[in-house]
């Protein structure tokens, strides 16, 4: 008993994630530590970071998705989340503002050539 | 092997050049993030193309007054913002072109260590049905594909911008890479104090 409440530096061996360590806010299963830690190499980090920083970033950017959801909620269509109302949140961080235009300008630009190709197959 | 300080340049100086552009050509306002690093080294070459850049659209906007200038009486106001609206595209499309070819260029000079991580940098991304599945968790209806393809990319920047500045904290404190909580923490702190972390959980009453 006094022995698990220890194991918060150790949870990387428990990886059920359920009761035994609790690192911060997750009680939940890690959902992103594959992915993160590419990022983080990406990025620039180690190309084996540190759990405990995966770990870290990823309560952040799982707050972060929560705090950006319900501010969407509150604006625009009260309930719902929208693309018009993510990019307004967004509009005074260049970075990510430029980001948002660049992937949705890309989906379309997908979805018509991807559209093109399909008439293009059956026309033939 | 790496030596961190160059290789986080490196890479620093391959993830900058991207928004180095945009805003240029967008917004035009925030050079904030990216002339926020502080290493010289990076500095000198991100400053060296923002400046091709600034000079490039400042040449641009200067052509396009004159021409606007000489032929003012002639074509009525909807033609007018029609053509400058062609003129402002086509620039775009080259001034995309001229980006292609830099980054080509510089992907080209890239060493093996280099491609893995640019590499990493391109092709990590959230998993859309992880993102799609907090997302709807928390709003309690379904929510259309352009929202969950615009948050997962919204928290890749978010991810980067924490990274980014845990390397900075790191190489600040004389550390090395892997970055360890300390350097984690120390970044949150030096975001939230610049509020490029949203907290709504702390309501500053400005009258009571």
């Amino acid at each position: 008993m006094a022995e698990e409440e220890d194991d918060p530096g150790f949870d990387e061996d428990l990886d059920d994630g359920g009761n035994g360590g609790d690192s911060g806010q997750g009680k939940r299963k890690r959902l992103f530590s594959k992915e993160l830690r590419c990022m983080m190499y990406g990025f620039g980090d180690d190309q084996n970071p540190y759990t405990e920083s995966v770990d870290i970033l990823e309560d952040l950017v799982i707050e972060f998705i929560t705090e950006m959801t319900h501010k969407a909620m509150s604006i625009g269509r009260q309930g719902r989340v929208q693309v018009e109302d993510i990019v307004f949140l967004i509009r005074k961080d260049p970075r990510k503002f430029a980001r948002v235009k660049d992937l949705l300008t890309m989906n379309e630009e997908l979805k018509k050539a991807r559209k093109a190709f399909d008439e293009a197959n059956y026309g033939s | 092997m790496a030596d961190p300080a160059r290789v986080k340049t490196e890479a620093g100086f391959g993830e900058a050049s991207t928004p180095a552009e945009r805003p240029k050509q967008g917004e035009g306002s925030g050079d904030g993030p990216v002339s926020g690093s502080t290493a010289s080294e990076p500095a000198a070459g991100q400053t060296s193309m923002k400046e091709d850049g600034k000079a490039r659209s400042e040449d641009a906007a200067a052509g396009e007054e004159e021409e606007e200038g000489s032929s003012s009486l002639h074509p009525p106001p909807a033609k007018k913002l029609k053509v400058e609206h062609d003129k402002k595209k086509e620039k775009r499309q080259k001034v995309d072109e001229d980006e292609i070819q830099k980054m080509q260029v510089l992907v080209s000079s890239f060493s093996e260590e280099q491609l893995n991580r640019y590499e990493m940098y391109r092709r990590s991304a959230f998993p859309k049905a992880a993102i799609k599945r907090l997302i709807q968790s928390i709003t309690g209806s379904s929510v259309s594909q352009n929202v969950v393809i615009a948050m997962s990319g919204i928290a890749k920047v978010f991810a980067g911008e924490i990274v980014e500045e845990a390397l900075d904290v790191c190489e600040k404190w004389g550390d090395t890479p892997p970055l360890q909580p300390k350097h984690m923490r120390e970044a949150v702190r030096r975001l939230k104090s610049r509020e490029q972390i949203p907290n709504t959980k702390h309501k500053h009453i400005l009258f009571h």
